[in-house]
């Protein structure tokens, strides 16, 4: 129980557009073990990439997170928040949400680092892979009063314009000194990047994608991070470079013991990647357990219809079995208090019309399930008849019509 | 015309932009000033000496200054009080600057329409040739735009203006003619040169924005499949390549009636337009009185910059709304 | 290696404008009205003189030996002589090169030093009341004719508060430079100071208000790219991402805008000299057109020309080196 890296609670992020608040994450929790490697995984729009940059405190405007918790655990992360900010510990481990933004912003990099979907956007095309990799380096070694400690850091590091100023006319005053880039280079050899002194110096346009993602990893590992968040990973790259960056994923976590939090709509990266599983849906987890739990077991007519949808590769059953109807509006004045997915499912019950806990279900102890069919069994009295929603809902929720998600076949 | 999804926008834009209603409102504002320039004036611009009892010129109302005449041989302190015969007062030769600062209007608003006209039907069909035919015909012409895009406008507008000569074209006045102000002088002077240099100057942004497109446009499926159903070059270009292009071409256009009022106001101000009645030529005729009678210099800026804001926020308006891709915006 | 030959090509490119502006003078010259020996001669004076002057001249040649010559003077340095003052075109113009390169200099520093941060101030903080401020003042600035500025600043400044002298320049550059550095006197130098700021700031306007346009919108298109949202991830100061990561990448496209628009800073330095009575290139101009004295026109035009040409390639130099891309090329 206390092994626990991260703990979300009740975790509520909302987009404040002009046409209405969007729900993106919706009183979300789940743990995180310390060395796990956590999925989380679901449709496009389900809110997991939000989830992620909650984390990072990345969301950017209109966007804000209005509730919940964020608890990380970290000894020594948490000596140092105890004195300033009594209120954010807790048995042990600190509330971000309770720190102030510089204080958060110090954990990044350090306590969480992030890689990204498309490498080849999330790099800067204008400066060198080295310099950029060097950068997150640099970043925690001025955070580190004491070079040798690597651990989880309290603030970033301060550096102020008219450094930058300076550093353009005197390189003494760069931000990057000379140790930063030999680490980088170091790194950069770890993720498998061959000749890495000479790529470094190259642009990144001159990477392929494969090599991109191994060196935005190289990026990531800078400062030997407790928690890293992939989100998206290797959606951006060619099936065979796919295997090769999560084998590398694989690989380092072995290696460091970090633990990873791992965002994907692909459930076969699931299946080869992960220990624990969420399922979102709507802003929420609708299921979440071990592997075996989630992928052998499930519970809610959503995972299980997701699973359906993976093309079988062997062609044992050669199909696809689509999960009908779109993704649900997320705008706060169109979703009604009931299961946001039984507009959808193919087992709706009268309890659906009431939004469903979460329920404990069969299978691991961490095994639960945001359905009312973890608790009873499906019923043909209590269905809804068909038809229901399309007539109940809002008219532009009409068009439902069969549309393959996502969820899986890449 | 204009397709609904545009208009659309354009309206959404409008609604949402406070400076796009405040750029409109200049606008109609400066437009209904030049048009009726001749039954708005109080006084005939072009007359002089309307001064006082001493000779000097009148203050706008609610300024007085301090001036010295000689009386019985002496020199003694004098005050000139404003006159509501002269709203905005007179400058140094006596003209009235309420009825000049109308007419500056529309000097400035012809020259920037017409100029801008004159530019336009040079620099599309050139571009679009170009844009169009591409190769060696591309190169070349774009070669001589390069040229004319390598100099600075103003010294190449000075110096055509020296070798054409400050040519003016009257144009009979058509409210004078029609009788509505028997006072007003009967002919409206269109500086010919200067339009003529300011379109020599900036038709070289048409001509970029228009190839552009042309080249764009030349590579869509549908011109394709026009060429292939054997429709001449001629015809592709006027029916599918110039309707294109007409967007960007448009607001271009609106940003470049500012540039040229600013680059008029210029040539006025070193002395090459050739009429007096221009907001540019005013200024310099101020300059020498700014330490005593500051408002003649003063004046007519005011007029300029409130028609280029005005100018500007639409063009503003029409590109937020309308999003062409054009680079090089204000061009110089 | 490719940065040299990518230099000799824009170079020759340069010549190539170059050569087109002469060409173009000369045409303009030859099409244009009028009898030069009416411009250097009294009317009274006898026909056998005027011919003689029209000899001399070279007036009397074909055309295209009139313009082989011209060429070929050109070439060794020589403009030939001014109608007006029968001096040499070539030190007439070159004495007055400094004082116009000091006031377009001036003029870039200040817009440069304001425009960058109050850019990137206004598209870090939009809709706030400092970008309400910077777009209103941008907007205003980029449509206020200079001349006109410039007689404002000196009605306010210098005739009401006094602050500052309305124009003139007494003393050059350089030489206040050399008067620092040898004698230690930092007199001239403040003199220099005081008297160019009003100009600078007239000519700078403009270019002030542009490039605070661009940076904002510039910079609110590139925050909002991935790679800003993964440089923020790492941990990086502020500073850095807005500055090192993002203005930089801003100022790519910018850089291009204001290679277009260095036409706008000469022109606007001939007139703002005219303003401020600046000893520079410009009134020689003026001049030069108001007495048709064509061979100080052609030396003050191709001048201009050629220091055009120098700085677009500086221009360019600096966009490829900004953008690896173009430099891989």
């Amino acid at each position: 129980m206390h092994d626990e890296i991260l703990t979300i609670d009740n975790l509520s992020t909302k987009f404040f557009t002009e046409n209405g608040t969007v729900r993106a994450v919706n009183d979300l929790s789940l743990r995180v073990g310390r060395g796990d490697v956590f999925g989380i995984v679901g449709e496009s729009g389900s809110g997991k990439s939000v989830t992620a940059r909650s984390v990072m405190d990345l969301v950017d405007s209109p966007g804000r997170i209005t509730d919940g918790s964020i608890w990380y655990r970290n000894e020594e992360f948490t000596d140092r928040v105890r004195e300033d900010h009594p209120n954010a510990v807790e048995d042990g481990a600190v509330d971000l949400l309770e720190l102030p933004e510089s204080t958060r912003h110090g954990l990044r990099g350090s306590a969480f680092s992030m890689i990204f979907q498309d490498p080849a956007s999330s790099f800067n095309a204008s400066l060198t892979v080295g310099e950029q990799i060097a950068e997150a380096v640099e970043v925690q070694r001025r955070a580190h009063a004491n070079p040798r400690s690597t651990r989880a850091r309290t603030s970033g590091s301060n550096y102020s314009l008219k450094n930058y100023a300076l550093s353009t006319v005197f390189p003494s005053k760069r931000f990057v000194t000379r140790a930063s880039r030999d680490r980088a280079i170091e790194l950069l050899e770890m993720v498998g990047i061959p000749d890495p002194v000479q790529r470094a110096d190259e642009y990144p346009h001159e990477y392929s994608g494969g090599m991109l993602q191994r060196a935005m990893i190289a990026q990531a590992l800078a400062g030997e991070p407790d928690v890293l968040i992939a989100d998206e990973p290797t959606t951006a790259l060619d099936v065979t470079i796919q295997a090769q960056v999560l084998d590398l994923l694989a690989e380092l976590q072995e290696e460091t013991g970090m633990t990873i939090l791992l965002i994907t709509h692909n459930l076969g990266v699931v299946a080869r990647m992960c220990d624990r599983v969420g399922v979102m849906y709507a802003g929420e987890i609708v299921e979440r357990g071990t592997l075996e739990d989630v992928f052998d077991d499930p519970v809610h007519p959503y995972t299980q219809g997701l699973l359906g949808s993976i093309p079988d590769l062997e062609g044992r059953e050669g199909r696809l079995h689509p999960i009908a109807g779109n993704v649900p509006s997320l705008f706060e004045h169109e979703m009604e208090h009931r299961c946001h997915f039984a507009d959808r499912c193919p087992k709706a019950m009268e309890e659906c019309l009431e939004h469903p806990p979460e329920f404990d279900a069969r299978g691991s102890p961490h095994h639960a399930a945001r359905c009312y069919l973890a608790e009873t069994t499906y019923s043909e009295a209590k269905a809804l008849p068909e038809g229901y929603f399309s007539e109940a809902d809002d008219p532009a929720m009409e068009q439902t019509e069969t549309a393959a998600t996502d969820g899986g076949g890449e | 015309m204009i397709p609904e999804r545009l208009k659309a926008s354009l309206k959404r834009e409008f609604h949402q932009s406070l400076l796009a209603k405040v750029g409109l409102g200049l606008l109609i504002l400066i437009l209904f000033l030049a048009l009726f320039a001749p039954i708005l004036a109080t006084h005939d611009p072009t007359t002089s000496r309307y001064w006082d009892d001493q000779g000097n010129s009148y203050p706008p109302l609610g300024i007085t200054y301090d001036t010295e005449i000689a009386q019985e041989g002496e020199r003694v302190e004098y005050t000139v009080e404003p006159t509501t015969e002269h709203l905005l007062g007179t400058n140094n030769v006596g003209e009235d600057i309420y009825s000049k600062f109308l007419y500056g209007a529309r000097t400035s608003l012809l020259v920037g329409f017409f100029g801008t006209g004159l530019a336009v039907l040079m620099g599309v069909p050139f571009g679009l040739i170009a844009g169009y035919y591409g190769g060696r015909v591309d190169d070349s012409m774009m070669r001589v735009a390069d040229i004319m895009l390598a100099f600075p406008s103003l010294v190449l507008a000075v110096a055509l203006i020296g070798v054409l000569g400050a040519a003016t074209i009257p144009i009979p006045d058509p409210i004078v003619m029609a009788g509505f102000a028997e006072d007003m002088p009967e002919y409206m002077i269109l500086p010919g040169s200067v339009t003529i240099v300011v379109a020599l100057v900036t038709w070289v942004w048409f001509a970029r924005v228009a190839r552009g497109e042309a080249m764009a446009i030349r590579s869509e499926e549908y011109v394709k499949a026009a060429r292939s159903m054997g429709a001449s070059n001629r015809r592709i270009l006027v029916t599918h390549v110039l309707p294109n292009s007409l967007t960007p071409v448009i607001v271009l256009a609106t940003i470049q009636v500012a540039a040229i009022i600013l680059l008029e106001s210029s040539l006025s101000y070193l002395g090459f337009s050739g009429t007096t009645l221009s907001w540019g030529y005013e200024i310099q005729q101020g300059q020498a009185y700014l330490s005593t009678q500051w408002w003649i210099a003063t004046i007519p800026g005011i007029g300029i910059v409130l028609a280029v804001i005005g100018i500007n926020l639409l063009g503003d308006w029409l590109r937020d709304s309308l999003d062409p891709n054009i680079e090089g915006e204000h061009g110089g | 290696m490719t940065f040299g030959k990518f230099l000799v090509r824009r170079l020759l490119q340069g010549v190539f404008v170059i050569w087109g502006v002469i060409t173009v003078m000369f045409a303009l010259r030859a099409v244009s009205p009028g009898d030069p020996v009416n411009l250097i001669l009294d009317q009274a004076a006898g026909e056998e003189l005027r011919q003689q002057v029209r000899e001399d001249l070279g007036l009397d040649q074909p055309m295209y030996i009139q313009y082989l010559d011209y060429l070929q003077g050109i070439v060794v340095g020589d403009f030939g002589f001014s109608y007006q003052s029968s001096r040499p075109v070539l030190p007439m113009v070159l004495e007055r090169v400094p004082a116009t390169l000091e006031l377009a200099f001036a003029a870039t520093i200040v817009a440069l030093i304001i425009s960058i941060p109050l850019g990137v101030v206004s598209a870090t903080r939009r809709n706030e009341p400092a970008d309400y401020g910077a777009t209103i003042g941008s907007l205003v600035g980029i449509s206020t004719p200079n001349f006109w500025l410039g007689l404002m600043l000196i009605l306010i400044l210098s005739v009401q508060l006094g602050l500052f002298p309305t124009g003139r320049r007494p003393v050059a550059f350089h030489d206040s430079i050399w008067i620092a550095l040898t004698t230690f006197h930092l007199g001239p130098l403040i003199t220099w100071f005081h008297h160019i700021i009003l100009p600078a700031v007239a000519l700078g306007t403009y270019f002030t208000a542009l490039i605070t346009r661009l940076t904002r919108s510039g910079m609110i298109d590139e925050l909002g790219k991935p790679y800003v949202t993964a440089t923020e991830a790492k941990g990086l100061p502020g500073v850095l991402i807005r500055y090192k990561h993002v203005l930089r990448n801003t100022m790519i496209p910018i850089i291009t805008v204001l290679g277009l628009q260095l036409g706008t800073l000469i022109g606007g330095a001939v007139i703002t000299e005219i303003v401020f009575s600046w000893p520079g290139l410009g009134d020689r101009f003026i001049a030069a057109v108001n007495n048709r004295d064509w061979p100080l026109l052609q030396g003050v035009v191709v001048f201009i020309a050629i220091s055009f040409v120098l700085i677009n390639i500086c221009v360019d130099a600096l966009y490829a080196k900004l953008n690896p891309k173009v430099a891989a090329q």
